[in-house]
């Protein structure tokens, strides 16, 4: 208690009050008293000086008269005034009358004489004549009395002020702060912090300090109380949170864990044991660590750990995991760290995804009609196998292409349905032509793979092409009647004539192209000279590109003669290639290549340009000759547009009937709707449209009636053996009477004799073109060529 | 009757006999004033006073010491206090001053020039 009062506000203050009033009240004391000193000796001395003059008369007429008695009776006189302690009046050299005080002490009379105050006394008569002098000593302890006096009048006064200033500042201290805030302690001291309730106002309070830290304690505790609600709330909310997430944990299908960073087991719930086929041993099963599961790679397991504290964040794998049944699970897990040196792990069963997407990669490489492997996965298959092995031993093996002869026919005539019964028993017959160790695969549309491990060597490989060649020669039985294919084998040796997948199939390709070429039903062995034929074709592709722009086409001309005329009437422009190297390349040898790479567009209207050169050169003098270009199906309608031709024959002044343009009937078998289009146009132009190769298509007269053809050219095949075969003859005989009642010219092509010649002629054939003729010639021969025919005929 | 004393002035006055033949104004106010009466011939002087309201009297003091009888009075009275120093002997009339003079020697006495005699020696003179 006494050191809580000790520490009261009101204490202190009066403390420090009284503290400071005493300092000042000491000053002012101090003071006071050097004033009062100062003011006292002043005033002693004014007194004296005052007593002086009102003795002076007196004491000159003493001085003057040197009368001791008068000068004993004045300092006498003197005597009685208390400031004085001595008095001594000199007249005339001697010492008149003399007082000093009986009961002053020496140091009193010392002290004295050094405030002493002397007068010089002049003659009553004669002001300018000293007679004598008084000396009075003032009393010092007048003096000091009187300090004294007055400095403890002044200490007392301000005692008291203080007293009543502590008195007064203590009573306010104690009403206006200490009660009031005494009260709010004591208040505060028993408050409950639930039940925060506001505190009054003091009286008189409002708008001051205090008030003011009412209203700030008061806001505080209402901000406490909102603290503490939403704090009760939050925590009932993290209850009910929890009691859900631990629903949610309990309940949940995944797996969740909390593992240590050595994996030992923290917490699991019960998906985790179900999941992973662990028997439950008790609530805590502190012993288990994760790592001794039946993982099939633990250390990827230990990795993902490590990964996941050293990255700190979560972290992912695939792991598969090897259930109590001998089958295998797959999980994701997923770990994140949770703070504390712990990681949460989910465990996701993906078994299910797992095999899907194994099931998926198998299907992305499998065929889904023969069940064999795709290209993609044969290709895969050909890259592992040409890995070489580090040792020297190298497994060779046998690649084989197979591809059934007109099987795109087929498919076009009988369905899509039957192709796809073609192929499975194709695929089917293959397999039994193979050994368990060799893979076939379906490369493309009727291509077949075969990678022979059974049979690497040339004889071996050519034995397997040659079973697959006859097997594949039996029937189908698809639809009736039964249809027999063939199939053409192409095949080549890993490692001795490629090392790399890429080059094996080019190889295999070669050899089957090859195999194709010689005949339906063959099988070919790759070898070099094929990769050397091809490497020339793509050079030759590649010149024959720019063999327009270099000036290297020739066109050659080989006459058609008119019997009934016997003479010349046109010819047929054929095209040549005065190749730099190779020299002069045959039409059939860069045509094909020219339609493939797309180059025969600028081919054709370079030949419609040199055509009309020539034809404008005939017309100028004054020869009427025509002639015939060979159009493919390639060229119409887009490669060779209507509207350019008519627009060149125009430019060189020629006329379109001059103009004849060679068809054959594939034309009419591609989109053959553009194609008629196409051949109106240019006929409708005025340009004649020759049927070329009649006879050895599936010539149809309904393609004749249909398209605006307007002279049909008879294959040379039937001419040929016209000599021999009756059957021909009768043939052509046909042609050319149909002909004529369609009203259709005829030419016959390939005529080589006399013989042909007359045959022809008997037929009723109207024009001729052949060796017996002319062979094609250079456009400058032909006027001497022109000026033997009619010999010929 | 000051109007004669105004036009002589006023002398001191001694007995022939003396051997003193001049005296300053400050040996005059000592033997009339002062307690020192003696002359400077070492004779005791024997100041006598005129009558107190001799016009001349008061005429002596107002030359000699610039004050009134009043004044010369009170100054007096004072010293009579103390009872040691006593003023100047107080003729009747100012003929007994002057025969006073005439009669010892060491008697001074003041008169007006114009009463002076023989048988007076004259040591000091006041005038305006």
């Amino acid at each position: 208690m006494q050191a809580f009062w000790r520490q009261s506000i009101l204490f202190r203050a009066a403390m420090q009050i009284i503290g400071i009033a005493m300092v000042v009240g000491f000053g002012f004391v101090f003071l006071t008293a050097s004033l009062t000193e100062q003011y006292t000796q002043q005033s002693v001395s004014q007194r004296i000086r005052e007593l002086m003059t009102t003795v002076e008369r007196t004491v000159q007429i003493a001085c003057f008269a040197r009368d001791q008695a008068l000068a004993q009776e004045v300092v006498t006189g003197l005597a009685t005034n208390s400031e004085v302690l001595g008095a001594t009046i000199v007249g005339g050299g001697e010492v008149l009358a003399e007082h000093r005080s009986a009961v002053a002490g020496e140091e009193r009379v010392r002290r004295a004489r050094a405030g002493r105050v002397s007068r010089p006394i002049v003659s009553p008569f004669d002001s300018s004549q000293i007679v004598g002098e008084i000396t009075i000593d003032p009393d010092p302890e007048i003096v000091r009395a009187r300090v004294r006096e007055n400095g403890g009048f002044v200490a007392l006064l301000l005692g008291l002020q203080l007293l009543v200033v502590v008195a007064a500042v203590a009573a306010v201290v104690l009403l206006l702060i200490v009660r009031p805030i005494k009260r709010m302690s004591d208040i505060l001291h028993v408050m409950d912090a639930r039940s925060i309730k506001p505190l009054a106002v003091p009286y008189g309070h409002d708008g001051t300090e205090i008030g003011r830290l009412v209203a700030d304690i008061n806001q505080l505790g209402q901000r406490l109380v909102a603290s503490l609600d939403e704090e009760r709330d939050l925590h009932v909310q993290c209850e009910i949170g929890e009691r859900k997430y631990r629903a949610i944990f309990e309940n949940a299908d995944s797996g969740i864990f909390v593992i240590d960073r050595g994996m030992a087991l923290q917490s699991c719930n019960n998906a985790f044991y179900r999941q992973l086929d662990l028997p439950r041993h008790g609530e805590r099963d502190e012993k288990l660590n994760l790592r001794d599961l039946r993982w099939r790679a633990p250390a990827a397991l230990g990795q993902l750990v490590n990964r996941c504290d050293v990255l700190n964040r979560p972290v992912s794998e695939d792991l598969e995991y090897l259930a109590s049944d001998r089958e295998s699970r797959w999980f994701s897990v997923t770990l994140t760290p949770v703070g504390n040196q712990l990681i949460q792990g989910l465990l996701t069963d993906i078994s299910r995804h797992k095999l899907a997407e194994l099931s998926a990669q198998q299907e992305a490489i499998t065929d889904a009609l023969t069940g064999l492997l795709n290209r993609a996965g044969f290709l895969q298959q050909l890259e592992q196998e040409t890995v070489l092995p580090a040792g020297d031993e190298v497994a060779g093996f046998a690649l084989l292409i197979v591809d059934l002869d007109g099987f795109r026919r087929v498919n076009e005539a009988m369905g899509l349905a039957s192709g796809d019964q073609i192929l499975s028993i194709t695929a089917a017959r293959l397999r039994s032509c193979l050994k368990s160790s060799d893979i076939i695969s379906r490369l493309g549309n009727d291509s077949f793979g075969i990678i022979l491990h059974s049979a690497a060597t040339e004889v071996a490989a050519n034995g397997v092409a040659m079973r697959i060649v006859s097997a594949l020669k039996g029937y189908f039985e698809v639809g009736s009647p039964p249809l027999q294919l063939g199939a053409s084998v192409g095949i080549t040796l890993f490692p001795n004539d490629g090392s790399d997948p890429e080059a094996l199939l080019r190889n295999a390709e070669l050899a089957l192209d090859h195999a194709r070429l010689i005949g339906p039903g063959r099988f070919c062995l790759f070898d070099v000279t094929m990769a050397k034929n091809a490497e020339h074709r793509r050079k030759l592709e590649n010149d024959l590109r720019f063999a327009v722009r270099r000036d290297e086409l020739k066109i050659g001309l080989q006459p058609i003669a008119d019997l009934s005329l016997r003479r010349m009437v046109g010819a047929e422009a054929l095209i040549r290639w005065d190749h730099p190297q190779a020299g002069l390349i045959a039409p059939d040898m860069f045509i094909p290549m020219a339609e493939e790479t797309g180059a025969i567009a600028t081919i054709g209207l370079w030949m419609v340009e040199a055509v009309c050169q020539q034809l404008a050169a005939w017309k100028k003098q004054g020869v009427d000759y025509y002639l015939s270009i060979n159009v493919s199906a390639r060229q119409i309608p887009d490669g060779m547009p209507p509207i350019t031709l008519i627009e060149t024959v125009n430019r060189y002044g020629v006329d379109p009937a001059k103009l004849a343009i060679e068809i054959t009937e594939s034309v009419f078998m591609g989109n053959s709707e553009a194609a008629q289009i196409w051949l109106d146009a240019v006929h409708e132009l005025g340009f004649r449209i020759y049927l070329d190769d009649f006879g050895t298509g599936f010539s149809s007269l309904s393609y004749i009636k249909r398209f605006p053809v307007d002279v049909l050219k008879i294959d040379k095949s039937f001419v040929r053996d016209m000599g021999e075969d009756n059957n021909d003859r009768a043939l052509v005989g046909a042609i050319i009477n149909m002909a004529g009642s369609l009203g259709l010219d005829v030419v016959a092509e390939g005529v080589e004799s006399r013989q042909q010649l007359e045959l022809l002629a008997r037929a009723g054939c109207q024009c001729v073109q052949g060796f017996y003729i002319s062979r094609p010639v250079a456009a400058d021969e032909i006027e001497g060529v022109a000026a033997r025919i009619p010999q010929l005929l | 009757m000051p109007l004669a004393a105004d036009a002589d002035g006023i002398v001191v006055v001694v007995n022939p006999a003396i051997a003193v033949d001049a005296l300053s104004r400050n040996d005059v106010i000592n033997i009339f004033l002062g307690s020192v009466r003696r002359l400077p011939s070492g004779i005791q002087a024997l100041p006598v006073d005129l009558p107190q309201d001799h016009p001349v009297r008061a005429e002596f003091y107002r030359l000699l010491v610039g004050k009134s009888p009043a004044e010369i009075n009170s100054y007096w009275a004072r010293l009579l206090f103390s009872g040691k120093t006593r003023p100047p002997l107080q003729a009747q009339r100012a003929e007994d001053a002057v025969s006073l003079v005439q009669g010892s020697v060491g008697a001074i006495t003041y008169l007006e020039r114009s009463k002076l005699s023989s048988k007076l020696k004259v040591v000091f003179e006041l005038s305006q």
